[in-house]
């Protein structure tokens, strides 16, 4: 007896599945015959009732069916077919708008990102230090001076040259950037960077290397008093190109804000490659951060016979 | 003033070498008989050497790992006169200057250390004045650590392999209570964590995540749009992304206005 119940409750319910399903497709179909109707130019629909005149007066016409159906759609078409139609250009445009946006956006975060980077407290400490070092060890001074030149001709927007795209670049206005660390922090700072030399030439947006590079500092090593170390590493996996920034500092807090340079660089990645590229942020269980930029793999074909 | 009164002792911190050594030399050539005692490299050796060398001066660099060179202060105030040293920091001159508190600039100019070393000379061998509020202001009014405002959680940990992964709550589209686990929902991928919704409703800032179902915390800004379906449920649409989230009766209060 329960089991009858059961059995029958299924089939009601199956039943009213059913109901449902045609529901909705029958409600699909209206709708589109509806955005049909709206967007016909009235020629074409005078020159399809004039076919359904002529098929109705044959002998199978079913006259009062055609003449019901040309009532209906010229009333449609009047009274709601304009509003319809204006709604559905309308979805259209800002359909078109998004994609257009989607440019502006990507030219506001590259510019974000380049404005908002020379960080007035490392330019202020860079400059202080060059005062200092012309004194006691001028040398030194100079290397430190040509280092801020490079790091802010690659920073500055006005002053990017072009062709700065490749990982090569970026990773030689880092070393200026991680140059001029290493002067101020001394001992508390080591840099290990390991990239094959094929990967060089590859393809990489600008500013991305820089700001984990600096994320890595400011946050993981500068305020750990002993210091540490930052690891940079590059390597090709299944035609991914994978870019890693390692810290061994103190961590995460996991209160603090990502910053607006980690937001940027995940912005600008979903811009220029949609899904198929990534940025990871770990965190090791030993310490520090680590953090993994993940992007379809660009060889430059011409570079080996360049070089 | 006699000359004996003129041999000062002070200690310097700052967490870079060569400024240390700008700042030892440049005060060699201002105040040739202050005594440099120590030096230290970061906030908390600066407060444990002066309590070793009982300095009359200590000039602190404002950002140095350990505690800040503000945080040192207020360990110090009240045994020594204190000279804030820094590039840049706009936000603490300003302070400085109304608190009436003694800074420099780097590079350190031999002018203005000059004014200092006088005002510090006609300081020595009195008790240093009571800076305790200024400071404390500073603290408290420094951006980076404003304690009034309440921290939410900004990074959701989840196990990945070997790995913890930190997903910024800006990446995230929605959580959903799975069984025992909370499905972390981003735009490309998703993470199981043990974290239950009601403490993540709890620690997520409020005006980010909306609770829209008993099963549910969505990201406000994610929401594309609100729609009914045939029965007349309230549907939430993800932004780039297929799932629809259904609004419990409890909370369809949140569209209201939409």
């Amino acid at each position: 007896m329960i089991q009858r119940a059961k059995t029958s409750g299924g089939n009601a319910n199956r039943l009213l599945g059913l109901v449902r399903e045609v529901g909705d497709t029958a409600s699909a179909l209206w709708w589109r015959f509806f955005d049909w109707l709206a967007q016909v130019p009235w020629r074409k629909l005078f020159v399809i009732w004039f076919l359904l005149v002529l098929v109705s007066a044959t002998p199978f016409g079913m006259h009062k069916q055609a003449v019901a159906f040309i009532v209906m759609s010229f009333g449609l078409k009047v009274l709601a077919g304009g509003k319809r139609k204006a709604e559905i250009e309308a979805r259209e445009a800002s359909t078109q708008a998004g994609e257009e946006s989607l440019e502006r956006r990507l030219a506001e975060a590259q510019l974000a990102a380049l404005q908002a980077q020379v960080e007035p407290h490392f330019l202020f400490n860079t400059l202080a230090l060059i005062g200092q070092l012309i004194e006691t060890d001028p040398p030194q001074a100079a290397r430190i001076h040509t280092h801020l030149i490079e790091y802010l001709r690659a920073t500055l927007p006005q002053m990017r040259a072009k062709g700065s795209g490749t990982l090569g670049r970026q990773l030689d206005m880092s070393r200026a950037y991680l140059a001029i660390m290493q002067a101020r922090m001394r001992s508390r700072l080591a840099v290990s960077i390991d990239v094959p030399h094929e990967m060089m030439s590859a393809t990489f947006p600008p500013m991305m290397l820089q700001i984990l590079i600096e994320n890595a500092i400011k946050h993981g090593l500068e305020p750990k008093v002993e210091g540490g170390r930052i690891d940079i590493r590059a390597r090709v996996e299944s035609q991914m190109m994978v870019v890693e920034v390692c810290d061994d500092g103190v961590g995460f807090n996991v209160h603090a804000g990502d910053g607006v340079g980690l937001n940027n660089v995940r912005e600008r990645l979903r811009i220029l490659y949609g899904n198929r590229a990534q940025l990871l942020i770990e965190a090791p269980f030993d310490g520090g951060a680590r953090a993994t930029i993940r992007l379809p793999y660009a060889p430059d074909i011409f570079a080996a016979r360049a070089a | 003033m006699n000359t004996t009164a003129l041999r000062g002792r002070a200690l310097i911190a700052d967490d870079e070498e060569a400024m240390r050594a700008q700042l030892r030399s440049r005060l060699h050539e201002a105040w040739p008989e202050l005594e440099i005692v120590a030096e230290a490299s970061n906030g908390i050796e600066a407060v444990a050497l002066a309590g070793q060398h009982q300095p009359d001066i200590v000039f602190l660099d404002i950002r140095m790992p350990g505690l800040s060179g503000i945080e040192a202060a207020r360990m110090l105030f009240n045994r020594c006169h204190l000279v804030f040293v820094t590039a840049y920091d706009q936000y603490a001159i300003e302070a400085f200057e109304q608190g009436a508190l003694d800074y420099l600039l780097k590079p350190v100019s031999a002018e203005r250390l000059k004014t200092t070393c006088a005002r510090l000379q006609t300081l020595l061998g009195k008790q240093p004045a009571n800076i305790e509020r200024q400071l404390s202001a500073l603290l408290l009014g420094r951006p980076a650590a404003s304690a009034a405002k309440p921290e939410y959680l900004r990074w959701i940990q989840a196990v990945v392999g070997n790995n913890l992964r930190m997903i910024s709550t800006r990446e995230v589209l929605f959580f959903r209570a799975d069984e025992k686990y909370t499905r972390v929902q981003t735009e490309q991928s998703e993470f199981l964590i043990r974290k239950t919704l009601k403490e993540l409703a709890d620690e997520l800032d409020p005006d980010e995540f909306w609770r829209i179902h008993r099963s549910t915390l969505v990201r406000v800004d994610a929401i594309a749009e609100v729609t009914r379906d045939l029965r007349g449920r309230q549907m939430v649409t993800i932004r780039n992304f297929g799932e629809q989230l259904e609004v419990s009766r409890g909370h369809t209060h949140l569209f209201q206005q939409m």
